[in-house]
Parts: structure tokens; C-alpha cells; sequence
């Protein structure tokens, strides 16, 4: 394959990279953005769902509170799509500590961060499930903002101002010349052979990889990794984002996202970004902490636990105690500044709130470095949600029920709405490797019954079509891996008996095979 | 006459409340559920190697086979589940001494000893050249899937093709049980068979989707065979599978034959004699609707299944409990060694359950019988990984007969 050339390379698919990709193509730079696996694999995919109002952070970091609360406005403005109005509540159980709702309510007013004393009485109205020994209810701006259907409407923006996004992409080597970052070797993971990029500017957007990516280029960033781990319950119990009020701590929110709530989040150090395996007393802390709540929550079917991988800077000056002290904040670290070596940035730390700001801020550091004049149009530019409307149950009910009236809807998967026709679409879009990525594309496999039957349904498509490297057999396997992965921290009660559904179907009806 | 309680409606329950009646007891099964018959493929797996009963006479203490009485109990109990089923009219084939090798709807091989005459003439051992069919927009049966896996296997496959299905009322999806009552309608199936016929020329061997017929699957599978001049076999789907409704359908038909009483729906609670000492129960008391209900009896036979079907309940601090009595369930108590690294691969709680004596007497604290006239079967006992033995339905029969010969005896 040939040498591309590029004014912008972009290394990393999440939110951060895809956003500075989109601002650099909004301003007419060519990109390329480079993803090493699926969109929406890594962090920005494994999250809580929750579009922060910036009350969490008024107390522990306002300047984080501040970009919260003008990112979350400036969101609502530009994907509406992607978010569903959920509001939210912080809360005052006999758990927290009682005078921290004065001081916390104080801090809102000084971050501009809205927020509003509701009665507790008012706040039952609005969640009867919630703890009815709550003293204190104040309503902020917080909502559920779902980032694969963000991360979709953002790669197709890029797409269609004529910049490239490669899926399954590895950076293996950054090319150095003369004191700078000059491009990138890359090796495609699907099929073909490496081949470089050469870019005028490289950015570093890899988020836990991202000192991993800048040590390819031999410098070091002092990076420290913390795990977070988050459960989906299998309903929503509340539909409101629901906060303690009191200093941010493990398993201190609720976020109802699609037809879920999830409970956030704890915060382990770790030493890799692959090191994403739960422990139980992180379980059982989320549904302890989870119950103070919603005191009924222990009644409700725990769906899956999954685990992101935070980055966060830790330079020497920082005497920090733990985790939860260093800044939640972004960093933006140009290496021509810091390490005296040209043509790299590297971004990370922030929110997905404040991935528009990051990717504003990155940008305009590139146009300075490019010798470009030209303002950030991502504040005031619609995204648009892209032809691929991804799971929008009301559209799919509604598109599945007009189907009914002439013939057959085609429904692979029952508890997430995917007919067979939506794979097929999938199918010929050509990112799809296995079926763990037809489950983050279209949510096939994620409901209640966690791909037991559709997972067959799917595979048989693969077979059908020739698609996938893998055999059907092999695609299975490797599906109910994944699967299994989040099922089982969670293996006891009707989770476990839903497992055990799962086996009795594959290993006693189908006789499916172990490894190949 | 005694009266016995069965509680729980799987293949174990029913078979036991069935010979049981069949020995003349007064019989009432209970039930919460409807088991997981409709999740099975019908067939009776003994042991997954060549040949199950040289497996099974190896076996000792305390797999629930040798509890039970070895291969001469699970002979028996086979001996009364043919004369059972045959009388309901499905014919199983097959002997303990060698398996089928049977067709999955993965295309991978199903080791069995019995299995109905529909899918007994699929045996790969036959190794006739084989067309795999599935149907236009059902979903649950793939064709490609079954000649894939086959394929790999180095089975003889001749055609993979889906055939469509006529005049079909739209609306709703196309599921295994629908299409199963469709092919009960004889001119639908013999119109049905006309389509098809001219798609079929050269074909000796049809292999199929086990969706033909629910309660008339005799007469549906002669007549398409007769009709389109080949041999069917049937294959069974992802649930609801056909094969495994059959056979619970043939047994309830033959409990209501019998006269027993069924009461669905209603959570059972033990009850202990209190005269007794401990030493005995009294019957159950049902949580129903209408208030808790009292029903006495002179023995309790539990067939309430493992965890899949709530004999056994796993709480998050690694208790594990015997849902009808609070009986002691061997276990382990650390919940993160309950499952084994691969999903399709063994688990060690399969192996967790309540020990018995050699009258299927769930054991109490001290070894001994937990009460005198308790017994337990099928999936609640401990001691055999069934998917990994392939011997799920095997211990089902010989345990439910070994309990319900003790309970009457």
C-alpha cells in the first residue's frame, strides 16, 4: 500500500479523537483518525452514560464544574439526538454528611452550575423508588448522553467532509525526522499490510494508551490509570440521573441510559488499560451503595458489569493522595513545548462532556502551529445523527410495526428490536469483524436474554452472507466470551440462572464447541 | 393407597408422577414453572461416548447413576419411559448400548441413546448423503449454519438450501411452535409439499427443522415423507423446541389419563410433621393466590431442578438454597469459583446439589436422612456435570424412578 499523506493525524477513536477530528475537518484541514479496534470499544464506550450537569465536581475541581456546565449546554444544542432530557437529582440520605447540601448548593451558585432546592416530597413524586428518608433534593441539568450513538454521528461527519476514519487500524511506529513527529506506521488489524501516514501535526488521543503511544516517539508521560466500574441494572427503576449528595466517592450515581440504569462507578488504580477485570467487593459496593438509594434495588435483575479505563496525569509536583484528587480536567501537552520535539500533541484526561472543548482547545493549537487563522465551528454546528439511526427504540417500534401490516418484521433479536434487515445494512457498511461489533453498532445481544437466542440469528446471517474472518462457530464462541465477561461478576441470582438458560442452549441443545 | 406429592413439571416430575400413578399411587404434582422441557431437544442422552452403558456401569459413589442402582435401575426406568411414551404415540429408538449420532442445528454431532423416530433417522451413523432445509423467515434453524459445521465434521452433505413457506398470515414472526400447529392443517402441508416438490428432484435424505407437527407429529412426518418420496429426519431449533414439547405434552397427556392432579403456578413451602420428631414431612403448603394451601400427603418427591429452574437458589454472599425445604446444598461458598473460564465449557456449580442416600433421601447435617419420607431427582442432586456427561436425562429417569420406587415401597 501506497505512503498517505495527511495535514492531521489523529490517533485514537473515542470521543476526544473523533471530536478534534471532526473540529479539524469543520475548519477544511484533511484528517485521518486511526482507531485500533471498534468505535466505541474503549473508554468512551465504557462509561456511565451521564452528560454532567457539573454539580459532581463543584466542590472537588469547580474548573471542571465550569466546562461541564457550558458543555452540557452547548450538547443539548448540537446532538439532541444522542441525549434524553432524564434531568437530575442530587440527594441528601441519612448516609451523607448533613451539612454538605448547604456548602455543595453554595459551590453550584459560584460554578454557574444550575441548581434548584426541590422538597423531598417533590423528589418521591418524581422517583417513588428513591429512599423516602432523604432530608434534602436539589434538580440540576444533568442527562443521559449515549456515546455510541455520539461517536456514530461524529465518525459520520468526518466521513462525509471527505476525512478518513480507519477502524481496526494500529499505530506500530511514529516516523521521527529532524526533531519532529513526521507520521505514523501503521498495521491494518482486518487484513492487508502496514503501510505509513505522514503528517504535518500527529495527535496523541488514545486516552489510557496514550503514554503507551507517546513512549513509540521515546518520551514518557507520567500517567497514572484508574479502573471504574460501572453495572447496568436489567429495567429503569428511576428515570432521573440520580446523585448523593455528598464529595464524589465510589458509587455515587444512578443514570438511566436506553432501557437500563446504570450504577457508577468505583475507582481502582491499574497498571494497564487492558486490566479491566471486576472484582466482587466492587460489585458489592455499587449495590450497596446502589440500595442507600434505592433501598428496593436488591429486588431488581442485575443485566451486566463492565469496567473503563480513566487516564489521568499525575506529574511529579502533584502530591496526591488518591485517585479521586487528581484533576478530572483535560491536558493538552504539546511535546514541541514540553520535550522539545515537533509535530505531536498529546490530549487526554476530561469527560465525554467536555470532549468538544478538548478537541476546540487541541485544534486551536494545531491552527497555530499550521500558521492557520480560522475560528472553532463545533459550538454552533448541528451533528448530524447520520443515516445509520442507531437504536432508537421509539423509530425501530414504530419502523418494526409497519412492517407487521404487510408481512414480517424480520427480527433477529426480540429484546433490542434488530431485524434481519439492519444486520444485512451493517453487514455491507464493512466494519463489522465479529458480532460483538453488530452488538455495538445496532445493541443486538444486549438485552435481557444477553444474545442467547439473537446470537444464533446473527451467526447464521454471517453464515449466510460469508461475512467475518471467523467461522460461525468461532463467532459464537467468541460472543458468548464477551458476553460472559460482564455476566459473570454479576453470576448469582436470576443472572446466573440466565447463564444458565444460556448454556443449556448452546452446550445441551446445540452442542456447541469449546475452542477451535 | 398412599398419596404422593411431586413437585416440579420438568422431565424428571412428570416421569415420576407418571409411573408413580402408573404403580397405583394417588399422585398431585405441583409445579411454579412449566420446567425446561420446551429449552431440550427430546431426546434421552445417557452418556456421551460410544457407548453409554459400559460409561455408566463404570460409574461409583456418589455419581447419582450408581446412587441410584447403576445400569440395571436406568435400564428399568428406560423400559418404563418407552412403554410410556409409546402409549402417548411417540416411538423412541435406540438402545444404551451405542448412541446416535445426532444432528444440532450448529451442525455439530449430538450423542444420544434414545431419541424419537423423527430425529433418529437423521443418525449420521447411516452416512447417507443428506440436503439440510431450512424455511424462508424462521430464524431459529439455520441451513447454512447446520452445512457449515457439518461440512467439518466430514459429513456427507449434498445441498443446503431454504425452502419457502405458503400463504403464511403476516404479523408476527415466524416461531417453531406456529409453524408446528400450521403443519397439523393437512391441506396447508399438502399444498405446502406440491411447492416443493419439483426443488427436491435427487433428493434421497431431507433433513428439516423439527417443526412438524406439535401433537400429530407421526402423521405430519409419514405424510411428507410419502408425499415428496424421501426420507425426513428433523432437527431440532433453537427453543421453543419442538421435540422437548412433544414429550412433555405426552406425558401430561398420559398424568391427566391417569387421573393425576396437577396444580400449577403456586410456589410450594415443605411442611414437617410435627408429631413425627423431625422425622417426617407432611406435605406442602402452596402459596397461591387465594392464600396458602395445605396439601398432605404421605411422601414428597422433589423434582424441582437446579439453578436453571429454581430447586436451587444462589444468593450474592455465596449461600446456596434448596428452595422447598431449606435443605443443605453442597456447594462452595466462595461465589467467584462458582463458573469456569469458558462460557460453553463446564462450571463447577453444575456440580453443586443435594446428596442422597440410595432411596434418593436427601441427606441432612449428619449424613443421614433429612427425613424419612423426603426424596429428591433430576437436577437437584449433586455430584454430575449433565452437559459436560451429556447424561441430563439419563439421571433424570433412573433417579425420579429410584425415588418414586422408594417412596411407594
Amino acid at each position: 500500500m501506497p505512503t498517505l499523506s495527511t495535514q492531521v493525524l489523529v490517533i485514537g477513536g473515542g470521543a476526544t479523537g473523533l471530536g478534534i477530528a471532526w473540529d479539524a475537518a469543520l475548519r477544511g484541514l484533511k484528517v485521518i483518525l486511526l482507531e485500533q479496534g471498534d468505535l466505541a470499544q474503549g473508554t468512551s464506550g465504557r462509561y456511565h452514560g451521564l452528560l454532567h450537569s457539573g454539580g459532581r465536581y463543584v466542590t472537588s475541581d469547580p474548573h471542571s464544574a465550569r466546562d461541564c456546565a457550558r458543555e452540557n449546554a452547548i450538547l443539548r444544542r448540537i446532538i439532541p439526538a444522542a441525549i434524553e432530557d432524564t434531568g437530575g437529582l442530587f440527594v441528601s440520605t441519612p448516609a451523607d454528611p448533613p451539612q454538605f447540601a448547604d456548602r455543595w448548593l453554595e459551590a453550584c451558585g459560584r460554578c454557574n452550575v444550575p441548581a434548584q432546592e426541590i422538597t423531598p416530597a417533590q423528589a418521591l413524586r418524581r422517583e417513588p423508588m428513591l429512599n423516602p428518608r432523604i432530608s434534602r433534593a436539589f434538580y440540576v441539568n444533568d442527562a443521559s448522553l449515549n456515546s455510541f450513538h455520539l461517536l456514530h454521528a461524529l465518525t459520520e461527519s468526518v466521513r462525509s467532509s471527505g476525512c478518513q476514519v480507519l477502524l481496526w487500524h494500529q499505530v506500530v511506529a511514529l516516523l521521527i525526522a529532524r526533531q519532529a513527529v513526521v507520521g505514523a506506521r501503521v498495521r491494518p488489524l482486518a487484513q492487508g499490510e502496514e503501510f505509513s501516514i505522514l503528517a504535518d501535526v500527529v495527535v496523541n488521543a488514545t486516552g489510557p494508551w496514550t503514554a503507551a503511544v507517546a513512549a513509540l516517539a521515546g518520551l514518557h508521560i507520567p500517567l497514572t490509570l484508574g479502573k471504574g466500574t460501572l453495572i447496568a441494572m436489567a429495567s429503569r427503576v428511576v428515570n432521573t440521573v440520580i446523585n448523593r449528595c455528598k464529595p464524589p466517592s465510589d458509587g455515587d450515581i444512578i443514570v438511566p441510559v436506553d432501557t437500563v440504569n446504570v450504577l457508577g462507578t468505583t475507582d481502582v488504580p491499574v497498571s494497564s488499560p487492558e486490566q479491566r477485570s471486576i472484582e466482587p467487593w466492587e460489585i458489592d459496593l455499587l449495590l450497596a451503595e446502589g440500595e442507600i438509594l434505592i433501598p428496593s434495588l436488591s429486588q431488581y435483575r442485575p443485566l451486566r458489569a463492565w469496567a473503563g479505563i480513566r487516564p489521568l496525569y499525575r506529574p511529579q509536583e502533584v502530591e496526591a493522595i488518591n485517585n479521586r484528587s487528581i484533576t478530572r480536567g483535560h491536558i493538552i501537552l504539546d511535546h514541541a513545548e514540553n520535550d522539545s520535539l515537533g509535530g505531536l500533541i498529546s490530549v487526554f484526561g476530561g469527560k465525554l462532556t467536555t470532549f468538544r472543548l478538548m478537541a476546540e482547545q487541541t485544534v486551536d493549537l494545531i491552527c497555530r502551529r499550521l500558521g492557520i487563522r480560522s475560528p472553532s465551528l463545533t459550538a454552533e454546528t448541528p451533528l448530524q445523527p447520520g443515516h445509520r439511526r442507531h437504536y432508537s427504540l421509539p423509530a425501530r417500534l414504530t419502523s418494526i410495526e409497519s412492517a407487521r401490516a404487510t408481512g414480517h418484521p424480520d427480527l433477529l433479536c426480540e429484546c433490542e428490536v434488530v431485524s434481519k434487515g439492519e444486520v444485512l445494512t451493517a453487514l455491507q457498511g464493512g466494519d463489522v469483524a465479529e458480532l460483538a461489533d453488530l452488538m455495538r453498532d445496532l445493541r443486538l445481544g444486549m438485552g435481557p436474554c444477553q444474545g442467547t437466542f439473537c446470537a444464533y440469528r446473527a451467526a447464521a446471517v454471517l453464515a449466510e452472507v460469508g461475512a467475518g474472518a471467523q467461522t460461525p462457530q468461532q463467532a459464537l464462541h467468541a460472543f458468548a466470551s464477551e458476553r460472559s465477561r460482564g455476566l459473570s461478576p454479576l453470576a448469582w441470582g436470576t443472572t446466573l440462572r440466565q447463564m444458565a438458560l444460556q448454556h443449556r442452549v448452546y452446550v445441551d441443545l446445540l452442542h456447541a464447541e469449546v475452542t477451535d | 393407597m398412599k398419596h404422593l406429592i411431586v413437585v416440579g413439571a420438568g422431565l424428571t416430575g412428570l416421569f415420576a408422577a407418571a409411573l408413580a400413578a402408573a404403580r397405583g399411587a394417588r399422585v398431585t404434582l405441583v409445579a411454579r414453572g412449566r420446567g425446561s422441557l420446551a429449552l431440550s431437544h427430546g431426546c434421552i442422552d445417557l452418556w456421551a461416548t460410544k457407548s453409554p452403558s459400559r460409561s455408566i456401569r463404570r460409574l461409583r459413589h456418589p455419581h447419582p447413576y450408581a446412587l441410584a442402582g447403576g445400569f440395571p435401575r436406568l435400564q428399568s426406568a428406560l423400559a418404563d419411559f418407552i412403554y410410556l411414551l409409546d402409549r402417548q404415540g411417540i416411538e423412541y429408538h435406540g438402545a444404551p448400548s451405542r448412541n446416535h449420532r445426532l444432528i444440532t442445528a450448529l451442525g455439530t454431532a449430538h450423542l444420544t441413546a434414545l431419541a424419537p423416530f423423527s430425529l433418529a433417522a437423521g443418525d449420521l451413523n447411516r452416512a447417507e448423503p443428506i440436503v439440510v432445509a431450512g424455511f424462508e423467515g424462521f430464524f431459529d434453524f439455520s441451513p447454512h449454519l447446520v452445512a457449515s459445521g457439518l461440512q467439518r465434521q466430514g459429513a456427507d452433505i449434498q445441498d443446503c438450501l431454504t425452502l419457502p413457506l405458503i400463504e403464511l398470515p403476516p404479523g408476527r414472526e415466524r416461531f417453531a411452535t406456529d409453524l408446528a400447529r400450521l403443519f397439523e392443517t393437512p391441506e396447508w402441508r399438502r399444498e405446502l409439499a406440491r411447492s416443493w416438490k419439483p426443488r427436491l428432484t435427487g433428493v434421497r435424505h431431507l433433513a428439516l427443522p423439527a417443526v412438524l407437527g406439535l401433537e400429530h407429529n407421526f402423521i405430519v412426518w409419514q405424510e411428507l415423507q410419502d408425499l415428496l418420496a424421501l426420507t425426513i429426519s428433523e432437527i431440532p431449533t433453537l427453543p421453543p423446541s419442538l421435540p422437548g414439547i412433544r414429550l412433555e405434552r405426552a406425558l401430561r397427556r398420559s398424568l391427566s389419563s391417569a387421573g393425576v392432579q396437577i396444580i400449577e403456578g403456586s410456589r410450594a413451602v415443605g411442611r414437617v410433621d410435627g408429631r413425627s420428631g423431625g422425622q417426617l414431612v407432611s406435605g406442602v403448603v402452596l402459596q397461591t393466590a387465594g392464600g396458602p394451601r395445605l396439601i398432605a400427603a404421605d411422601a414428597v418427591i422433589l423434582a424441582t431442578g437446579g439453578v436453571l429452574n429454581g430447586g436451587l437458589v444462589f444468593h450474592e454472599d455465596g449461600r446456596v438454597q434448596e428452595s422447598v425445604f431449606d435443605l443443605p446444598v453442597a456447594h462452595d461458598d466462595d461465589r467467584t469459583r462458582w463458573l469456569g473460564s469458558d462460557p460453553f465449557g463446564s462450571h463447577p456449580y453444575a456440580l453443586f446439589g443435594l446428596h442422597v442416600d440410595q432411596h434418593m433421601r436427601p441427606l441432612g447435617a449428619n449424613a443421614k436422612p433429612a427425613f424419612e419420607n423426603l426424596f429428591a431427582a433430576g437436577s437437584l442432586l449433586a455430584g454430575a456435570d449433565r452437559s459436560r456427561e451429556g447424561s441430563r436425562q439419563g439421571i433424570d429417569l433412573a433417579t425420579a424412578h429410584c425415588a418414586v420406587e422408594a417412596a411407594l415401597a
